[in-house]
């Protein structure tokens, strides 16, 4: 008996620690006077200065507390920010040759700690990224540039080796020089500046305040941001690494916006009143056809790559796998204004596909359910990285290709091996794969350009850093690559990206199997949110928490 | 006792050394750091050149190992790519504390892995303790009363709960505790996390948000932990000495708490000790669901990213750990049995 009476104690004690400890919202929630928004990522920022990570996490951050030159709204469209106005040759900002290009700053931005923003700030920019003992992330398209001036502390001049086209890539996050000077001035290199993850300067609508390993990053409103003042008083980024765990938290509020939401997940949350945002990011989800020398001869003959994208249902995947949320797409600009609207993805057809396999001596003479030609039978290596939707997508189209007679052999791979270079003997940059699917997007969406379609990008012994994976070396195509970045002129580039777009879309050197948005959820408690597939906070200042 | 503390930590200086070296060169075959470092679109083929330079990773593997190992202090190093070595390298190597930068954050990875140490002990050893106690209580009260009703049924979930994934542990947890009680508009735990963001890292905060991670980390272990006190008092309790001791009239508390456990904690020490350091490892399925900022998080992470200095610097960290915990338990062994004497 006494031992029940102590059970039944301990069970009240926890009963009520727990009514004690659970009260109150811990999402976000105007706590007090205060409004206050928690942010989900699943990763980690791998550091908040714009010179060292290119990683997505850090890079949507920036909109928060260090906006860019320039931004894109919900449309993807950019407009200026630090600007007066967007450089064009029609206002003069750009030269007709396209060498140079006038930047002319607004008078009124202020960095968070008081300081003005000058053109010294972006000179100083460009050199730490060009700088050989900062060990950048990237250097593109900084390397582009030949020189800046800064004739007054208004203007900068940017000074291009070559016509630059995709010039809207620069000045994604500026270095404040007054802070960040006397870092390199005594280190000589701004690689181990606490700066780096503890910014105490900022120019956006938000401010650093502090950053917790593992578990969030805080910003508080910035009073001193030119722009309207942020509606919510402060910011959490809460790291959550588990997908399962950011749908959980989202549901129960712990969280008010998550991304990277897997379709699964959407009817879940859709019943919990969590809003899903479908958000157009220029990603495509897609077949690389590798024409390496020892790739299976079969994906060598055009007929046999139109054979496969006919002989797989694309639009029941979409309709299946992804809940219907997307559609297949026709070529890696759809999306962007650099789309060839007339061209269609190509439709379901098994007809059509085997015909196209019959045509091309792909036949089933041994009877064994697989096409075969001279004794080598039609049986593709298709890899692709661990993801659940790939694996699955993998599972379906291996079944539909069957239906035509076409073997496959599916593989999977951890990302960082799936991506390894030529050198570090990664599986898709050594040609080891016939069909390797993965999403991609232009390097700067929306901006069109993209590097590994060029001949001079095949990984070798002697560039074993090349990115051409496809090992596709289509000499008119490489021609129009180099063509398009040059050219200054919007439509001249845009006719450049629709023969681009239809060699590739003939030749069958990339099919979409989906358009893949960014899918975000929103809880209830976040009002006015837009977002940009580009620039995704582009608006944070002008959320609300209700 | 002393000369022989000494004489097994010069015995696994050179077993450190082997580890090392053996960690490092399989740390070659986990992924290209430089694959993730573009983002969602792949690395430029210009920057993982230079990258790769600047980082030391076009290095021979030896050539590595000797950096991390004794740092590159003593020679000079190419940055700009121009084949002349202008830089004084500034690396000091592991031998003089300087395990490296981070390829991912950027900071050198002694932060990197003390900022994380202390949130993985709370976690763990609070775990640990619990799971000792509870199973040594569990084990004991089994033993003394085996193949009873309590016995079977504490058999019986201590296999259920050996035999769930403990990510379905702690997913299911999380969803009745945390998602649906608040649903249902009942007194519910936190989903994620090591405390509010909002409130700080108070005390409270920080033990009412690791309920949930301890339930899960000790329905696994208090399984197997129980069981094995449970049959190694089974056979002590049938000893000679244990029956001699009861016919001598020995109070039962006495007789099973003295007498028995202290001579059937042997196998149960090696066990314990053999775990504890990897409390420092972390929980990694558990740190990553509940989103707790731990090791076990941190290195499954770093493993992903291809970081070499930060998995390296857990790993020696690990094995040196392994090492003092092992000759702790050899010094435990000697009290608990005096016969025990290390020459």
């Amino acid at each position: 008996m006494r031992k029940l009476q102590f059970v039944f104690c301990i069970f009240i004690i926890f009963a009520l620690v727990l009514s004690a400890c659970s009260s109150g919202e811990s999402g976000g929630a105007s706590t007090g006077d205060k409004k206050v928004a928690t942010l989900i990522f699943t990763q980690e920022p791998d550091t908040l200065n714009p010179l060292y990570s290119n990683m997505y996490f850090s890079l949507i951050l920036h909109q928060v507390w260090n906006v860019w030159a320039w931004q894109y709204d919900d449309q993807n469209n950019p407009y200026p920010v630090l600007l007066t106005e967007l450089p064009s040759v029609e206002n003069g900002g750009i030269s007709a040759d396209g060498m140079q290009m006038t930047l002319n700053l607004r008078d009124d931005v202020v960095w968070s700690d008081g300081e003005k923003m000058t053109s010294a700030d972006f000179a100083f920019t460009y050199d730490m990224y060009m700088e050989p003992k900062n060990t950048v992330s990237t250097t593109y398209p900084y390397d582009q540039v030949s020189s800046i001036e800064t004739p007054d502390e208004l203007t900068v001049i940017v000074n291009f080796s070559t016509p630059f086209a995709p010039w809207l890539q620069l000045f994604h996050g500026i270095l404040p020089e007054h802070e960040l000077g006397p870092v390199f001035e005594s280190d000589g290199t701004l690689d181990n500046a606490e700066w780096n993850k503890a910014p105490s300067a900022s120019i956006g609508p938000f401010k650093f305040e502090s950053w917790e390993s593992g578990s969030f990053l805080r910003f508080v409103k910035n009073d001193q941001y030119f722009g309207d003042k942020a509606r919510i008083d402060e910011i959490f980024v809460r790291i959550v690494p588990d997908d399962a765990a950011q749908v959980a938290a989202l549901q129960a509020g712990d969280g008010d916006l998550g991304i990277f939401i897997s379709y699964p997940d959407i009817p879940t949350l859709e019943e919990a009143d969590v809003n899903i945002l479908t958000v157009q990011s220029g990603y495509n989800e897609g077949w690389f056809i590798s024409l390496a020398e020892q790739s299976h001869d079969a994906v060598k003959d055009v007929r046999v790559r139109q054979a496969l994208i006919y002989a797989v249902d694309r639009a029941k995947i979409s309709k299946d796998l992804l809940l219907d949320k997307t559609q297949p797409g026709a070529s890696l600009w759809d999306n962007s204004p650099y789309v060839d609207s007339s061209l269609k993805p190509y439709p379901f057809d098994l007809e059509k596909a085997k015909s196209l396999l019959d045509e091309a001596g792909w036949v089933d003479s041994n009877g064994d359910g697989t096409r075969d030609k001279d004794g080598v039978e039609l049986v593709l290596r298709y890899g692709t990285t661990t993801k659940e939707v790939r694996q699955n997508t993998q599972a379906i189209i291996q079944q539909m290709l069957a239906e035509v007679g076409v073997g496959t052999t599916l593989l999977n791979y951890d990302s960082d091996i799936f991506f390894a270079s030529y050198g570090d003997q990664g599986p898709s940059y050594t040609g080891e794969l016939d069909i390797m699917q993965w999403s991609d997007v232009p390097t700067a969406f929306p901006d069109p350009d993209i590097a590994y379609w060029l001949c001079s990008e095949i990984p070798s012994d002697e560039t074993p850093q090349g990115l051409n994976a496809q090992y596709i070396c289509d000499e008119e195509l490489d021609a129009l690559f180099q063509q398009q970045a040059s050219q200054v002129d919007i439509n001249e580039r845009i006719a450049t990206f629709q023969k681009i777009t239809k060699i590739m879309y003939d030749q069958v050197y990339w099919a979409s199997i989906w358009q893949d948005p960014d899918i975000w959820a929103v809880g209830k408690r976040l009002a006015d949110v837009t977002i940009s597939g580009s620039t995704p906070f582009y608006s944070i200042g002008s959320w609300d928490v209700k | 006792m002393t000369r022989y503390i000494v004489r097994r930590f010069l015995q696994s200086l050179p077993l450190l050394f082997i580890i090392s070296l053996v960690l490092f060169l399989l740390m070659q075959n986990m992924g290209d750091p430089l694959a993730t470092m573009g983002g969602r679109t792949p690395t430029r083929s210009a920057d993982r050149e230079r990258l790769a330079r600047q980082l030391g990773l076009d290095k021979p593997v030896f050539l590595q190992y000797i950096y991390w190992l004794i740092g590159n202090d003593w020679t000079k190093v190419d940055l700009d790519g121009d084949g002349v070595a202008e830089t004084q390298g500034i690396r000091r190597g592991a031998l003089r504390g300087d395990f490296g930068t981070s390829l991912v954050a950027r900071e050198p990875v002694l932060k990197v892995i003390l900022d994380r140490i202390p949130n993985t002990l709370i976690l763990m050893i609070t775990a640990e303790v619990i799971v000792i106690i509870g199973a040594l209580l569990l084990g004991v009260y089994s033993a003394m009363r085996p193949y009873t009703l309590l016995d079977n049924i504490i058999t019986t979930f201590a296999f259920i709960g050996y035999s769930m994934p403990i990510f379905f542990i702690a997913l299911g947890t999380m969803y009745i505790f945390a998602v649906n009680f608040r649903r249902w508009g009942l007194p519910y735990l936190p989903t994620v996390g090591m405390f509010e963001p909002q409130v700080g890292k108070t005390m409270s905060q920080v033990m009412w948000h690791m309920v949930l991670p301890i339930i899960t980390i000790a329905v696994t272990s208090f399984s197997a932990y129980s069981r094995y006190i449970r049959s190694t008092m089974l056979e002590t309790l049938n000893q000679d000495y244990i029956r001699t001791a009861r016919a001598k009239g020995l109070p039962k508390r006495q007789v099973v708490f003295i007498h028995a456990l202290k001579n059937a904690s042997l196998p149960i020490v090696t066990v314990i000790g053999l775990d504890l350091p990897f409390l420092i490892s972390g929980a990694l399925v558990t740190e990553t669901i509940f989103a707790w900022p731990g090791m076990g998080r941190l290195f499954i992470y770093h493993v992903s990213r291809g970081d070499t200095p930060v998995v390296m610097g857990i790993m020696m960290m690990i094995a040196l750990a392994v090492v003092i915990f092992q000759i702790l338990t050899d010094i435990t062994y000697a009290w608990l049995d005096p016969r025990i004497r290390y020459q």
